[in-house]
C-alpha cells in the first residue's frame, strides 16, 4: 500500500554553537540553527518507509527562532538538506507572529497547515526537540488531527492499513498495534540517518520549496503574555589537564588530586 | 465549586514530587487537590499527605484509556491545573489533553514562584545547559510535569479514597508488554559513576572501567549510544536528558566526547573528571581533571597505581 506521510521538522538551535552575552543571557538571534536531531531519524524513518511501500513524503516546518529576515538562508539551507534526503516536497512557514511560540501554537498551525495539504497516512516526529526539549508535539498534533498516537517509537512495520510498532519508555517495551492515519514519535534508536550525497542535492535544487505566512493560511494565532529568558548554567570547573613524562606520573597526579578532594578512599 | 489541581502519573511511585509541587499551589491558592493514579501500596501511601481526594484506577491500563480517564475528571470539574511526573508516559498523557484543550504545558519543571497574577516556571532546556524563566498568566488550565526533588513536600489533610471502575477502551491495542533488562542499581543515587563511551571499541573491553569501579566502589554508568544503540549495559544506566541525571561526588568520563544530551545528565556531579584521546574533546569543557589518553593504554596504569597505594 503506498503510503501519504507528513515528516515534522524543526530547525533547532545548534548546541554546539551556542551563544552566549556577557550577562550569561543565550543570544538565540546569534546562535545557528540545525535540523533538531530526532527530527532527522523521522525523515529517515519516513524515507524508508516510502522506499519499501510506495508513495510520498512531505515534510513541514515552522519557523521559530527569529530574527525572520536573517533566517531566510539559514532555513532555506536546512529545507534542501531535508529535500536531498529524500523528502518530496517541503512546507515552511515564516511569519514574525509565530517566532518564540511554544508547541501550544506550532501544533496547532502544523495540524491546520496538514489538514490543507490532504490525507495523509503517517505522521513522524522527533521524540522531543533538541534545544527547547518539550516533549509534546507529536501528542498534542494527533488530538488536533483526531487520529491515533504511539510515542517513543523505535521500530515501525506496516501490515495492511495497520502499523505495528516497539514503543520504548523507561522500564518497557511495547508492541502495539494501531490503525492508520497515526501519528508517532521516533527515538534516536529506530534509524541511522542518511547523509546525502552530492546527487541528492542537485537533484533537491528543483524539489517543490513552499513557504506560507499565516495569512495565505487564514491564520490568526491569539499572542499570549507570556515571557521566556534562556541563562546558561554557569560551569564551574576548574579545567585542569594533568600532564606528565608518563601515565604513571599523570595516574599518581590523579590520584592525588581526587584524595585531595575526598571524593575518593583508597 | 472551588478550582482544583489534579495530580496524575500512571506509575503511584512517582507522584511524590507531582503532589508536592501541587501542595505548593493548593496552600498559597487555596485550591482543591485531587491525585488520580493506578491502586497500589505507594499509592496508598499518599493518603492524608496533601491530596483531598485519591482516586484509584483497579486496573491495568494504557495511554488512550489514561487520557480518556483523565479528561473525564477534568472537565468534571473546575481545573486549573493539571500536574505529572516527568516520565515519558506522563509526558505523552497530559501532552494529549493540553493539546485537545489548545492549554500551555510546560514540561520536567523544577522551580516555582507565585506571584498576583502570574507563575513563574524554570526548566532546563538546550541539553541542559540553560535554564529557560517562564513567567505565564495565572489564568485558564495550565499543565505541568515536574522533575525535582525540591518539591517533596507534604501536607496534612484528610484525603477521601475512591476507585475508577469504569474503564474506556484504547484506540490502539496493546499487544505485548516486556520489562527492560534491569540491572538493579539506581546510579542516579551513587556517590561515584564511571561512564563508558564510545572510546571503547566493544563490550568485553569495558571490564576495565568495571576494574577500576570495584576498586574505588564506582557505579556503571554510559553514553546514549552504548547503552541505547549497542545495548552494552542496561538501559537504567545510562546517563543523559533521556537516561538519568546523575548528582555523584565523583564522575569519572572515560571515552566519552561530551554530546550536550551527555553533559545535559552531569551537571549536578560535585567533581567530574574526563578521559579521552581527543583533547578537543567537549567533555573536556565541563570536566574538573581532564586526561588527554588512549583509555587501552592509562587505565591499567591508574588501576596498577590504585592497586599499588591499597597494599602499601
Amino acid at each position: 500500500m503506498p503510503l501519504n506521510i507528513a515528516v515534522l521538522v524543526k530547525a533547532a538551535l545548534n548546541l554546539n554553537m551556542l551563544k552566549v552575552d556577557p550577562n550569561g543571557s543565550v543570544n538565540v538571534e546569534e546562535t545557528p540553527l540545525a535540523i533538531s536531531e530526532y527530527d532527522k531519524n523521522a525523515i529517515e524513518e519516513g524515507i524508508r518507509l516510502k522506499e519499501k511501500h510506495g508513495g510520498k513524503v512531505i515534510a513541514l516546518s515552522i519557523l521559530t527562532w527569529g530574527p525572520l529576515q536573517r533566517r531566510n538562508q539559514e532555513i532555506e539551507r536546512i529545507a534542501r538538506e531535508v529535500l536531498s534526503m529524500g523528502v518530496d516536497e517541503f512546507h515552511l512557514i515564516l511569519d514574525e507572529a509565530v517566532l518564540n511560540s511554544t508547541t501550544k501554537e506550532t501544533a496547532y498551525i502544523a495540524a491546520h497547515l496538514l489538514k490543507k495539504l490532504g490525507n495523509f497516512d503517517l505522521y513522524i516526529t522527533g521524540e522531543y526537540s533538541q534545544d527547547t526539549s518539550s516533549s509534546q508535539f507529536a501528542s498534542r498534533l494527533a488530538k488536533l488531527l483526531g487520529v491515533n498516537l504511539v510515542t517513543f517509537v523505535n521500530k515501525v512495520e506496516l501490515s495492511n492499513n495497520e502499523i505495528i510498532v516497539q514503543r520504548s519508555t523507561e522500564n518497557e517495551i511495547e508492541i502495539i498495534r494501531a490503525s492508520l492515519p497515526c501519528v508517532i514519535s521516533v527515538t534516536g534508536e529506530i534509524n541511522q540517518a542518511r547523509i546525502p550525497t552530492l546527487r541528492n542535492i542537485l537533484q533537491a535544487k528543483n524539489k517543490p520549496l513552499i513557504k506560507y505566512d499565516l495569512n495565505q493560511l487564514g491564520l490568526k494565532i491569539e499572542k499570549a503574555q507570556m515571557s521566556q529568558e534562556y541563562f546558561v548554567l554557569p560551569i564551574k570547573r576548574k579545567k585542569i589537564f594533568i600532564e606528565g613524562k608518563n601515565y604513571e606520573e599523570i595516574a599518581e597526579k590523579l590520584i592525588n588530586h581526587l584524595l585531595e578532594e575526598g571524593v575518593i578512599k583508597i | 465549586m472551588s478550582e482544583n489541581i489534579i495530580v496524575f502519573s500512571s506509575e503511584p511511585k512517582k507522584l511524590i514530587y507531582p503532589i508536592g509541587f501541587a501542595n505548593i499551589l493548593k496552600t498559597k491558592l487555596n485550591l482543591k487537590l485531587t491525585a488520580i493514579t493506578i491502586e497500589s501500596d505507594s499509592a496508598e501511601e499518599l493518603i492524608d499527605k496533601g491530596p483531598d481526594e485519591l482516586k484509584l484506577i483497579r486496573n491495568k491500563v494504557i495511554q488512550d484509556q489514561f487520557e480518556d480517564i483523565l479528561r473525564k475528571e477534568l472537565m468534571g470539574k473546575k481545573t486549573r491545573y493539571v500536574v505529572s511526573s516527568s516520565s515519558y508516559n506522563d509526558t505523552d498523557i497530559l501532552a494529549r489533553l493540553a493539546g485537545e484543550m489548545n492549554a500551555y504545558m510546560f514540561t520536567d519543571v523544577h522551580d516555582l514562584e507565585i506571584e498576583e497574577n502570574s507563575i513563574i516556571l524554570k526548566r532546563k532546556v538546550f541539553g541542559g545547559r540553560a535554564i529557560s524563566k517562564i513567567k505565564v498568566p495565572n489564568k485558564g488550565v495550565l499543565f505541568i510535569t515536574v522533575s525535582s526533588r525540591r518539591f517533596e513536600i507534604e501536607l496534612k489533610t484528610q484525603t477521601e479514597m475512591s476507585y475508577i471502575d469504569a474503564i474506556p477502551e484504547s484506540r490502539v491495542k496493546l499487544e505485548k508488554v516486556e520489562r527492560k533488562v534491569s540491572s538493579g542499581v539506581d546510579i542516579s543515587q551513587a556517590e561515584i559513576v564511571i561512564g563508558v563511551g564510545r572510546g571503547f571499541k566493544n563490550k568485553e573491553d569495558i571490564k576495565l572501567a568495571e576494574e577500576l569501579a570495584s576498586l574505588i566502589g564506582a557505579q556503571i554508568g554510559s553514553s546514549r549510544p552504548v547503552a541505547a544503540d549497542y545495548k552494552w549495559i542496561p538501559e537504567d544506566r545510562w546517563i543523559g536528558i533521556s537516561g538519568k541525571s546523575i548528582r555523584p561526588n565523583l564522575y569519572f568520563a572515560i571515552g566519552i566526547s561530551g554530546a550536550p544530551q551527555h553533559i545535559g545528565g552531569i551537571q549536578d556531579s560535585k567533581i567530574i573528571v574526563a578521559l579521552d584521546k581527543d583533547k578537543n574533546a567537549p567533555i573536556f569543557n565541563y570536566a574538573d581533571y581532564c586526561i588527554v589518553a588512549d583509555l587501552y593504554e592509562f587505565l591499567p596504569v591508574l588501576i596498577k597505581k590504585i592497586k599499588e597505594r591499597k597494599t602499601s
